[in-house]
C-alpha cells in the first residue's frame, strides 16, 4: 500500500549528455514529494527511473527496501499516471479503471466491484460505462488517478499529470490531489515545473536544475531559506544585491548593512520589503505603483544607489504616490555564500 | 521472440523485394529469356529499347500526359480548396462530397463511362481523352491534399492579406500558394505518379499515340523478354533516383 | 450582406471549374453508363431500355455470376492474408528497429511501388512461373522434385495482389503504430500487463482504425483490378473486371459491360457501409 524509497547514487547518460549526476534521495513512508524545476532539469528522467521505463547508468533505487535493479515495469510496486494520461480510448472507464486488476487475474466481478469504489472515490461512478474522449480533461485527469490506484501501489508516479488543465481547474485538482493522498496513505512522487503548485500539493520539494538537486525541503524551507540562487530565483520574484564583507557587517550598494559578514548575494522576496522591519535599507524614491488586487505593487529607486530598482508588494492600504521618499526596510533577508550560489 | 522479429522482418524484405530483384537482374541476360540461369551480364537489352522509337515515343506521351494533367488537376483542386476552405456555400458539403467522389470509383469503371461517353460526344482515343481521364482520377487527390492543408491560420492569413488591399488573384498567387508550397508539391508529386502509371484508363482511352503502361501491356504479348525487365527496370531505377533526390533535398528541410 | 454575397460570388467562381469538370467528366459519364446498363444488344446495335435484362443474366448465367464469385473469394482472401502479414512488419519497424534505421527500413520496404503496376505483375510472372526463380530453388534444393504449376493459377494473382497490398498495409500500419503516444504501452505495463498482452489488448484495438480502413482501400483496389489477376491468374477463371473488358473487346457489349461495372460499384458500396462505423471511428 505504501513504500519508502531510496535513491542512491543515481546517474543518468544518454550517450554524451548526462541527464542526472549523483542522485541521492530518501522519500519516507507515505510522504507527497514534488519534484520541481525547468524543463530539461532531469525530473521526468528520475521519474522514469522510478518507474523502471529507464535503467540508470549507475547507482541504486530501492523501494520498500527492495532492490529494483533489473525489475521491470510491470513487476514493481509503482504505477505510474502519464501527462497525456494514456486512458485506453477503446476501453470504458470501469475497463480502464480495472484493467491493472485484470492483469493480475481478479475476476470479472471482484475487480468490476474494485473500479466502481474508485471511480466513486474520483466522483465518477456514474460515468462508468463511458468512454474516455467522452470526457472533460479534469475528469480524464480523475480517471488516469482511479486507474494508477486501483492496483494498490507502495508508489505513485505522477508526471505533470495537471499540465494540461486550465489554471482555475489546475488549483482545484491539486487539492482533490493533496485529499486522496491522505486518504490513500500511498507514497506520492509527483513531477511539475509550476512552483505554486509544488508549494500547494507537497510535504517536500525537491528543487532540481541540470540534472542535480539544488535544494530539498519543505515548502516553508524551499521558498523562505533557499539554499542557492537558482532555488531562490525558481520559487518566485526576488530582490538580489551583491555583498561583500566589511567588518561586523557586510557592504552593499545601498551602505553598509547589518548582516553576517558573508560574501555573495543578498536575496529578498517583494513581500519582504516595506516600510518597517529589521533591516535598514535606507531611503528610496518610489518610482511607479500598480493595483494587484491582494497588493500593491512598488518599485523604488535607491537614494544610494539611483541605477537599481527595488520591487516591494506593500499592503492594500499604503497610501503613497510617485516621487514620494520613503524609508525602506527589509524582512527574513536570505544570504547565499558565493561558493554555494 | 526478438529473433523471431528479425527473421520475419527478413522474411518479408525477401517477399517484397524479390520480384524487383529478379527483374532487374534478368534484365542484364544474355540470352532470349529472362529465367535462371543467368548468363551475362550484358546492356544489349537496354541497347534495344533506347533505339525502340515506338517505346520512347510512348515514354515522352506519358511524361507529356503526366505533367499536363497533374497540372490541370492541381490548378483546378487548389481553386476549388481555396473557394470551399474560404465561404461557406449553400450545399459546400454536397461540392465537397462531389469532388471527392470520383476517388471511391475504380479506375476501370470511370475509363469504361468515358470510352461511351466520348463515343457519343465525338472525341476519339486519344492522349487527350487520356489526360481528361487523368484529371479525373488526380483532381479528388488534389483537392482533398490541399482541402486539408489549409488551416485556421492560413484563412486569417489570407483575411489579412485582402484586408491589406491584395487583390483576389494577388491574395491566391502571393499568399495562399506559396504558404501551401509544401502541400502543393506533393499533391503535385503524387497526381504525376498516378498519372505515369496508370494502365487502364490510358489502354481503353488511345489508340495510335499510346502511353508507357500501354506500350509495356503490348510488349507482354509477346511473352516473356529481357527487354521487358530492361524497360522495367529503367522506370524501377529513373523512379528511385528521383525519390532519393527529393528525399535528401526538399523532405530533409521539410523534417527539419 | 453585401459583403457576405461578394465572398459567395468569389467562393462559387473558384469551385466552378473544379466542379463543372467533375460534372461532366465523371457525373454524366457515369449516369450515361448507368442507363446504358439497362438497354441490351441486339446483333450490333443498342435497344435502348429500360429493361433489366442485363442483370437477370448476370445472376442467372453462371460464368457471369461465377466472375461475383470469383472476385469476392480474391479479394476476401488477398485482404485478410495481406493484413495478418502487413501488420507483424509494420509493428517490427516501429517497436524493433531502432528510430534512425526506421526510415530506410521502410523504403525498402515498400521500394517496388517505385515500378510500374504493369511490370510488377509481369516480374511476378517471371518469379513464379515454371522455370522461375522460385521454382528454379526449390528443386535445386531438393524440396520439389519437379516444377509445379503456380503462373496462370489463382495462387499467383493471390500472390501478385498481396505483395502489393503488404506494402500498402505496412505503410498505413506503420503511420498509424508510430502516431500511438507511447505512454499507452507504458501504462499497460506498468499495470502489469505482459508484452503480449498489450500487444493484444492495447496496440492492436489502438491501431484496428487504420487497419480497417487500409483493408478496406485494400478491397476497392483489388476487386478493381484488371491488371494482376489478367497477367498472373490466365484465363482459367475469371475476375469481374477481366469480364467487363471481356464485353468491351471481343463482343463490342457496351451495355453488359455497363451492368457489371454497376454491380462491382454496388458491391464497393456495401462493403463501405459494413465498414462505415469503423472508418469513421473518433480516436482520442
Amino acid at each position: 500500500m505504501t513504500a519508502d524509497v531510496s535513491i542512491t547514487g543515481v546517474r543518468q547518460e544518454f550517450g554524451d549528455f548526462t541527464a542526472l549526476h549523483e542522485i541521492d534521495l530518501k522519500i519516507e513512508v507515505g510522504e507527497f514529494v514534488v519534484l520541481l524545476g525547468p524543463s530539461g532539469c532531469g525530473k521526468t528522467t528520475l521519474l522514469s527511473i522510478l518507474g523502471g521505463f529507464l535503467s540508470p547508468t549507475a547507482g541504486a533505487v530501492k523501494i520498500g527496501g527492495k532492490d529494483m535493479a533489473g525489475v521491470v515495469p510491470r513487476a514493481r510496486p509503482t504505477t505510474t499516471m502519464f501527462q497525456d494520461y494514456a486512458l485506453f480510448p477503446h476501453m470504458s472507464l470501469l475497463d480502464n479503471v480495472a484493467f491493472g486488476l485484470r492483469m493480475r487475474g481478479m475476476s470479472r466481478r471482484e475487480r468490476n466491484a474494485k473500479a466502481r469504489e474508485m471511480l466513486d472515490m474520483v466522483g465518477l461512478a456514474d460515468q462508468a460505462k463511458r468512454r474516455p474522449h467522452e470526457l472533460s480533461g479534469g475528469q480524464r485527469q480523475r480517471v488516469a488517478l482511479a486507474r494508477a490506484l486501483a492496483v494498490s501501489p507502495d508508489l505513485l508516479l505522477l508526471d505533470e499529470p495537471l499540465g494540461a488543465l486550465d489554471l482555475k481547474l489546475r488549483r482545484q485538482m491539486q487539492d482533490e490531489l493533496k485529499a486522496i493522498q491522505r486518504k490513500v496513505g500511498t507514497t506520492f512522487v509527483h513531477v511539475t515545473h509550476d512552483q505554486e503548485e509544488a508549494m500547494a500539493i507537497a510535504d517536500r520539494i525537491v528543487v532540481m536544475n541540470q540534472g542535480r538537486i539544488e535544494h530539498c525541503g519543505t515548502p516553508e524551507e524551499v521558498y523562505l531559506t533557499p539554499q542557492t540562487l537558482f532555488t531562490a530565483n525558481f520559487m518566485g520574484e526576488i530582490n538580489t544585491l551583491q555583498v561583500r564583507k566589511a567588518g561586523q557587517g557586510v557592504d552593499s550598494p545601498l551602505g553598509a548593512l547589518k548582516l553576517e559578514p558573508t560574501n555573495g548575494t543578498l536575496c529578498l522576496r517583494p513581500e519582504n520589503v516595506g516600510l518597517s522591519g529589521p533591516l535598514d535599507l535606507g531611503q528610496a524614491v518610489l518610482q511607479d505603483m500598480a493595483f494587484f488586487g491582494s497588493h500593491l505593487r512598488c518599485h523604488f529607486r535607491p537614494v544610494t544607489a539611483p541605477e537599481m530598482i527595488l520591487t516591494a508588494n506593500l499592503p492594500q492600504g499604503t497610501r503613497l504616490q510617485t516621487g514620494d521618499q520613503v524609508h525602506l526596510f527589509g524582512n527574513s533577508p536570505v544570504l547565499i555564500a558565493e561558493e554555494a550560489a | 521472440m526478438r529473433y523471431l522479429s528479425w527473421i520475419y522482418l527478413v522474411a518479408c524484405f525477401i517477399f517484397i523485394l524479390l520480384p524487383v530483384g529478379v527483374l532487374v537482374v534478368f534484365s542484364f541476360q544474355d540470352g532470349r529469356l529472362p529465367v535462371p540461369p543467368f548468363n551475362g551480364p550484358t546492356l544489349k537489352w537496354y541497347a534495344e529499347i533506347t533505339s525502340d522509337r515506338d517505346l520512347m515515343a510512348a515514354l515522352f506521351n506519358s511524361l507529356l500526359v503526366a505533367a499536363i494533367s497533374s497540372l490541370v488537376a492541381l490548378l483546378l483542386g487548389f481553386l476549388a480548396a481555396s473557394g470551399l476552405a474560404r465561404v461557406v456555400l449553400p450545399g459546400s458539403t454536397l461540392m465537397r462530397a462531389l469532388l471527392i467522389a470520383p476517388m471511391t470509383v475504380s479506375y476501370l469503371i470511370i475509363a469504361l463511362g468515358l470510352l461511351n461517353y466520348f463515343n457519343n460526344i465525338g472525341i476519339r482515343p486519344s492522349l487527350l481523352a487520356t489526360g481528361i481521364g487523368h484529371v479525373v482520377i488526380n483532381l479528388p487527390l488534389c483537392f482533398a491534399i490541399l482541402y486539408a492543408a489549409m488551416g485556421e491560420h492560413q484563412r486569417n492569413a489570407l483575411r489579412a492579406a485582402r484586408d491589406l488591399g491584395a487583390k483576389e488573384w494577388q491574395v491566391l498567387a502571393l499568399v495562399s500558394a506559396p504558404m501551401l508550397a509544401p502541400a502543393l508539391g506533393a499533391a503535385f508529386f503524387l497526381a504525376f505518379t498516378f498519372s505515369w502509371d496508370e494502365f487502364i484508363i490510358a489502354f481503353l482511352l488511345t489508340r495510335f499515340d499510346v502511353t508507357l503502361p500501354v506500350e509495356i501491356w503490348s510488349m507482354l504479348r509477346s511473352g516473356l523478354s529481357p527487354a521487358t525487365n530492361a524497360v522495367g527496370s529503367l522506370v524501377f531505377l529513373v523512379s528511385v533516383a528521383v525519390v532519393v533526390l527529393l528525399e535528401l533535398t526538399l523532405f530533409r528541410k521539410v523534417g527539419k | 450582406m453585401r459583403i457576405e454575397a461578394h465572398e459567395k460570388k468569389v467562393g462559387v467562381t473558384l469551385v466552378a471549374p473544379a466542379l463543372l469538370w467533375t460534372l461532366a467528366f465523371f457525373l454524366i459519364p457515369f449516369a450515361a453508363m448507368v442507363w446504358l446498363s439497362f438497354s441490351h444488344m441486339e446483333g450490333r446495335d443498342i435497344v435502348p431500355g429500360p429493361d433489366f435484362g442485363n442483370y437477370i443474366k448476370i445472376f442467372t448465367d453462371d460464368s457471369l455470376f461465377r466472375g461475383i464469385v470469383v472476385s469476392l473469394e480474391i479479394t476476401l482472401t488477398v485482404t485478410v492474408i495481406s493484413v495478418l502479414l502487413a501488420w507483424p512488419l509494420a509493428w517490427i519497424i516501429a517497436m524493433r528497429v531502432p528510430k534512425r534505421w526506421q526510415r530506410l527500413a521502410l523504403m525498402l520496404a515498400v521500394l517496388p511501388f517505385w515500378t510500374s503496376y504493369v511490370v510488377r505483375s509481369y516480374a511476378w510472372a517471371l518469379v513464379l512461373g515454371q522455370k522461375g526463380v522460385v521454382m528454379d530453388f526449390l528443386t535445386g534444393i531438393g524440396l520439389l522434385a519437379e516444377p509445379i504449376q503456380i503462373m496462370a493459377t489463382r495462387s499467383a494473382t493471390v500472390i501478385g495482389f498481396v505483395h502489393f497490398f503488404v506494402m500498402l498495409l505496412t505503410l498505413t500500419i506503420y503511420a498509424n503504430l508510430v502516431q500511438l503516444s507511447p505512454n499507452y504501452m507504458r501504462a499497460a505495463q506498468d499495470l502489469g500487463a505482459s508484452a503480449w498482452q498489450t500487444i493484444r489488448l492495447v496496440v492492436i484495438p489502438l491501431t484496428l482504425p487504420g487497419v480497417i480502413t487500409g483493408a478496406f482501400l485494400t478491397f476497392v483496389l483489388c476487386i478493381g483490378d484488371y491488371i494482376t489477376p489478367q497477367i498472373l491468374g490466365g484465363n482459367n477463371e475469371l475476375t469481374m473486371p477481366q469480364l467487363i473488358m471481356l464485353q468491351l473487346g471481343r463482343r463490342g457489349d457496351f451495355p453488359m459491360a455497363s451492368a457489371l461495372s454497376v454491380v462491382l460499384m454496388a458491391i464497393v458500396t456495401l462493403a463501405y457501409a459494413g465498414c462505415a462505423r469503423w472508418l469513421r471511428m473518433d480516436r482520442v
